[in-house]
């Protein structure tokens, strides 16, 4: 017994220096500054070639939503494009006049339309008809798309933006020249955001609205399914918004929206590449510190309360089947967050994984299954879900049946140690891989930052998950994978493939 | 619009690339974008890769990176889907999703897979229209383990049945879904109508085609492609070069020529232009597209073509995002432009989602775009913002030593002179407004356009029919058909009458129903003589439906295995193990078309009986019966006047099994076969004779417990 102790204790020693080197290594070229308005930036430099990328991270996103105002976290990332006073204007004053004209219009259309009581059609189209010919007046003065030809024509490659349930993320790459270039855009754009084109630009969300959601079966699934998994939890919101809420809200809306949200406090850069430092810090503090400063915003304060009753939604389609269940699940803060990443690696990660090996490989019932954490997001309690794409010829019950018999193996047996150890293994080598490109990085140090207060619990997860146990894994398991914990959504085809299973032994 | 203007004002453009990278930087806190001065982009120039050529014609690029401690590695082969038979489309799923998974002669692709996730290492191999490839990703200490297994995989892949079979069910399952999502649909379809559906790049697989494609395929495939001159390998990561080069030297210099590879087809047989029409009702936009061929790499007009396409669709500063997306609200997504590729002709594609209520609104917008192309002319704004925008980012083409390393390789596969790279800037910066316009004339034809849409058209504003003859698209997935050449490895459908009646007359031949249901158990005994020296004794006892225990009583020992749905154990001399969870699978699956199962079976939904035509078999024209039997398949073939069963047959993991039935006799009041031959992939394997069968015998109460201890 001795022997193999000793060399378990000094397997774990290296394992634990290497790591440790290399958040040393990592910290060498990495530093952070909060400046005075609150703004958190972190700059880590990797000089092989002259370009940098960043990421900028806003602790907002579809969660700081209530009923009316769905999308319009989404919706502001789309205008975080449209330029501010001084980019994307011939004239700002006259601008600034004519879009506050579009607002009045606006609104007295939308209340008259919307009055479910005395209603005048003919008064409606007037109104109307008076915010349309505002927004032609106000387009006037719109240099299209000034702000991103801006980057196009600086050499950024990249340019775009996402907004989450926990966070709205801006981002591109450079030429490391035109550092002072994108903190005057990154910083302007957050300075003094002018909502022009708005109505314009909601349609275009509505369309994409209709691409990602409603023409989509799996889109069409998850819309559901998380509608049912949170009953109070915004997390229960499309992040694209409800049809109605994006037909309704206002760039008034919008501009509330981001005083609220959009303070220095509430922002995280993340910045890597060919960036020196000490030249980088006072270009920062010269654009990013014109932010006014300004309280944080509330936490928020619904909880999505305890679920005690399994709920299933099922979606009669021409499409084929898909299976989709979730469990609730802690914070990514909570202690446990570690076991469910090895849970998630055990059941998911690669051709050795428990629901490859059932699902895809033996019963050959799914093309692909395969449990993942964090749905929709990580940073308030979420889901534990687990999913499965039927072969031809097989059904979601099939799957789901599947799917039980391996969690329930989770429950009762003990991980193998050399499953745990290959999990581990991978675990640390996909950090290692993490650390080769710039935008990737940036987006990994922002997340982390903003999600968990500091960048370094990229590393630190890892060390975390090198402690997990087999006893972790059964009791997390018997803690979440609980029927009465259950949300299922399911595809059944009304046009089920009659294809050949293609099993021919 | 105008401060930009005045950064680059008055500069000439063969001079804008060297004198953007001037200026200092302002003290003062800029305001506006044109106070702004970008110092001049450091000089730097990416590592080469090292190119060795081994006298085997093999091309290897080694290309040192030491920020991690990391390997990586590939194999590119030349040969791909392009190089498939027309009656094997889809040959390169099925061929790259089982040459990794398939393992190699000394392994088993579940054994690599332990093998290498344990390790965080990846070897995985893929395949596409022009070429295959094997990579290889390790952490550093784990190369000397992992290499002589990327080189097995390349060399020596046993493409096992059954992960064939798997490769299969992935390819039937994207079948099944492929008219999911609109997108998609578009995206096939225009590509059809561009190159014509017969065509290498734009033919597609279908059930029948994958079902066709057997192992031999496969290997044939491999023995075609797969030689050190239609290879490059590159390495990248924290290596000695000297040193990797001499283990790919060791590995790969003894390794024989081969054939080449033949020149790829670059004949494109566009639709006729006109409107083409996929319904679609599951959805709330319609998806349009707009194409006809486009042209080759190697094309003189090729840098004016990327200013024109940057010019019409280029990030959000090309014409169609700022018209049909900024100042329209009609769409989230738009683009276009003359496609290139490097070896065969590209496609001319316009395309767009938007609401069905927009439909016609959009594509007369986006017909509109495409006749401006050809009409208006570039502006000087246009092709400032155009080359500017690339000639600044060139710099991302080769920021990282794996970009680096992927050009030279791309280079090498086309034969691109290898500075391609160091000359595109200057190539590029040679073109002109006048260029620009001549090549949208010359390239783009607006009256040799097909349009096709993908939608919903009861929503939409008008009638398709308004814009002249619609031709309708049937994107119906086609049912698996009889096609030639094939085997067993597609079951039937479904059963017809004659199929039913056929099996009911072999289950009359074997015994009466209700002998057939009161069936519990079998025991037989029986002798297999393998070809070789070696004779085996089998008593092999049977719980229907699933359980089996089999004893194998050889000259020098004896192994018992038993499967179960609940266990599956071997007990031999060296203990007691567990059968892999893949290997009871096979035998549980394989049990369902043992010919008692099957009888047994004849009336549950999950067996289909399907009568196929007819074979002759010595003197009789024996009826096929292509059985489905929950999920594997077989083939029996009956002597149509007795109901006898003379021969079955069907693929294994081993290969073509068929076994012949010499001789059948009564055993316990079942007629059941006595002497059979069993052929492997029509060599004879074996010779089978049963001694004795009792029919639902007592079973010791341990016959399927896994013994303890030991």
């Amino acid at each position: 017994m001795k022997p193999a102790v000793r060399i378990t204790v000094l397997l774990t020693l290296l394992a634990a220096s290497l790591s440790a080197q290399d958040l040393a290594s990592f910290e060498k070229r990495t530093s952070m500054r909060t400046l005075d308005n609150g703004l958190t930036v972190i700059i880590t430099e990797r000089h092989d070639a002259p370009v940098f990328s960043y990421a900028t991270f806003v602790n907002s996103g579809s969660a700081q939503e209530v009923p009316g105002i769905t999308g319009l976290a989404h919706m502001f990332e789309h205008m975080a494009f449209k330029g501010s006073d001084r980019l994307g204007t011939k004239d700002w004053e006259a601008e600034k006049k004519a879009l506050q004209k579009v607002e009045e219009t606006y609104a007295a259309y939308d209340r008259a339309r919307r009055d479910m009581t005395q209603r005048d059609d003919a008064k409606v189209a007037q109104l109307e008809k008076a915010w349309r010919d505002a927004m032609d007046a106000a387009d006037k003065f719109v240099v299209n798309d000034e702000f991103s030809q801006i980057i196009d024509r600086a050499g950024g490659v990249g340019l775009n933006a996402f907004t989450a349930s926990d966070v709205t993320g801006y981002f591109f790459s450079a030429p490391s020249n035109r550092f002072e270039l994108w903190a005057f855009l990154e910083s302007e754009r957050f300075r003094h955001p002018v909502f022009r084109q708005f109505y314009k630009e909601r349609d275009v969300v509505m369309e994409e609205r209709r691409m990602r959601t409603e023409s989509s079966p799996i889109g069409r699934l998850v819309e559901q399914f998380l509608a049912t998994a949170f009953i109070a939890h915004p997390y229960g919101f499309p992040t694209v918004g409800w049809p109605s809420d994006l037909q309704t809200f206002s760039a008034t809306d919008a501009d509330a929206f981001f005083r609220k949200y959009y303070v220095p406090a509430n922002i995280v850069i993340a910045i890597v590449g060919d960036v020196n430092p000490a030249e980088a810090w006072p270009v920062i503090e010269k654009y990013f510190g014109r932010l006014p400063k300004a309280p944080e915003p509330e936490a928020l304060r619904t909880v999505e309360p305890p679920q005690n009753a399994e709920r299933t939604v099922i979606l009669r389609e021409t499409a084929q089947p898909i299976y989709l269940e979730g469990y609730h699940r802690p914070a990514v803060t909570h202690p446990d967050n570690a076991t469910y990443d090895v849970i998630s690696m055990l059941m998911s990660s690669g051709r050795t994984s428990r629901l490859y090996k059932s699902l895809v490989r033996d019963k050959k019932i799914a093309a692909v299954a395969q449990g993942f954490n964090g749905f929709p997001g990580e940073k308030y309690p979420n889901l534990f879900a687990f999913f499965g794409v039927t072969t031809p010829g097989h059904t979601p019950d099939e799957v789901a049946a599947a799917i039980a018999e391996e969690i329930e193996k989770l429950k009762t047996q003990d991980v193998p140690t050399d499953e745990l150890q290959s999990v581990k293994t991978r675990v640390k080598a996909g950090l290692v891989r993490q650390l080769d490109s710039n935008s990737g990085l940036a987006l990994q140090i922002a997340s982390y930052q903003t999600i968990h207060g500091d960048w370094r619990e990229l590393f630190r997860e890892v060390e975390r998950i090198d402690k997990v146990t087999a006893a972790d894994v059964r009791r997390v398991a018997n803690e979440t994978f609980l029927p009465s914990k259950r949300t299922v959504a399911k595809i059944e085809s009304t046009k089920t493939a009659s294809a050949p299973k293609g099993e021919s032994k | 619009m105008k401060t930009i203007r005045w950064i680059f004002g008055g500069l000439k453009p063969a001079a804008t690339f060297v004198l953007l990278l001037f200026a200092s930087s302002a003290f003062a806190q800029a305001t506006s974008v044109a106070e702004i001065k970008a110092p001049p982009l450091r000089k730097f120039s990416m590592p080469q890769p090292k190119r060795v050529q081994l006298a085997n014609g093999m091309v290897i690029f080694l290309q040192e990176d030491h920020e991690l401690p990391l390997i990586r590695a590939a194999a590119l082969i030349r040969g791909g889907e392009r190089n498939a038979s027309a009656d094997r489309i889809g040959l390169l799923s099925i061929y790259a999703g089982s040459w990794r998974t398939g393992g190699t002669a000394s392994k088993t692709g579940d054994e690599l897979d332990q093998f290498l996730e344990a390790r965080a290492a990846r070897v995985e191999t893929g395949g596409g229209v022009e070429s295959t490839n094997v990579s290889l990703d390790v952490l550093k200490g784990d190369f000397d383990a992992v290499f002589p297994i990327w080189a097995d995989v390349l060399r020596n892949p046993a493409f096992r049945q059954d992960k064939i079979d798997l490769a299969k069910t992935q390819a039937n399952t994207a079948i099944s879904r492929r008219n999911d999502e609109p997108g998609g649909i578009l995206a096939r379809e225009l590509v059809k109508l561009g190159y014509g559906p017969g065509s290498p790049y734009a033919r597609q697989a279908e059930y029948a085609t994958i079902n066709s494609i057997t192992r031999d395929d496969l290997v044939a495939f491999h023995k075609r492609f797969v030689h050190p001159n239609n290879i490059i390998v590159s390495v990248i990561g924290d290596f000695d070069s000297a040193k990797v080069e001499k283990k790919l030297r060791d590995a790969f210099s003894k390794w024989p020529r081969g054939q080449q590879v033949p020149p790829p087809v670059t004949d494109v047989t566009p639709a006729r232009p006109g409107v083409y029409f996929v319904a679609k009702e599951d959805v709330t936009q319609a998806n349009i597209g707009f194409v006809h061929p486009g042209v080759t790499r190697d094309n003189p007009d090729y840098y004016a073509l990327v200013v024109m396409n940057e010019v019409f669709s280029g990030g959000f500063s090309g014409r169609l995002m700022q018209r049909l997306r900024s100042e329209r609200g009609l769409t989230y997504g738009v683009g276009g432009g003359v496609g290139a590729n490097w070896d065969y002709p590209g496609l001319f594609r316009a395309q767009m989602s938007t609401k069905s209520s927009t439909t016609l609104e959009s594509i007369d917008a986006l017909r509109g775009e495409i006749n401006k192309l050809t009409k208006d002319p570039v502006t000087a704004a246009e092709l400032s913002l155009a080359k500017e925008s690339i000639l600044n980012a060139f710099v991302f083409t080769m920021d990282t030593r794996a970009k680096a390393l992927g050009q030279q390789v791309q280079l090498e596969f086309y034969g691109f002179p290898s500075d391609y790279w160091q000359k595109y800037p200057s190539n590029l910066e040679k073109v002109t407004a006048a260029d620009a316009e001549r090549v949208a004339k010359k390239y783009v034809h607006p009256g040799q356009l097909a349009l096709l849409v993908v939608g919903n058209e009861k929503d939409f504003e008008k009638p398709l029919a308004t814009l002249g003859n619609v031709q309708s698209i049937d994107i119906t997935i086609p049912e698996p058909g009889a096609v030639p050449g094939a085997t067993q490895s597609a079951p039937p459908v479904g059963s017809n009458a004659e199929g039913a009646a056929l099996a009911k007359k072999v289950a009359a031949f074997v015994g009466n129903v209700a002998q057939l249901t009161s069936l519990k158990r079998t025991a037989s005994m029986s002798m297999v003589t393998p070809q070789g020296p070696m004779e085996m004794e089998i008593i092999a006892l049977m719980q229907y439906p699933q359980s089996q225990r089999v004893e194998m009583k050889m000259p020098t020992m004896q192994v018992t295995r038993v499967t179960t749905p609940e266990a599956g154990f071997m007990i031999t001399p060296m203990g007691t193990q567990d059968i892999p969870s893949s290997q009871r699978a096979a035998t549980m699956a394989e049990l369902k078309t043992d010919l008692l199962v099957v009888l047994k079976n004849i009336d549950n939904p999950k067996y289909t009986f399907a009568a196929a035509g007819t074979e002759k078999i010595g003197e009789v024209s024996a009826a096929v019966i292509e059985i489905g039997a929950d999920g594997p398949a077989v083939k029996w073939f009956v002597d149509p006047a007795t109901g006898r069963l003379l021969r079955t047959s069907q693929s294994s993991p081993q290969g073509e099994m068929v076994t012949e039935y010499t001789e059948w006799k009564n055993f316990g009041g079942l007629n059941l076969p006595a002497t059979a031959v069993v052929l492997r992939n029509g060599e004879k394997a074996a010779e089978m004779a049963v001694s004795a069968v009792e029919v639902n015998p007592g079973v010791p109460e341990d016959a399927f417990v896994k013994p303890a201890g030991k």
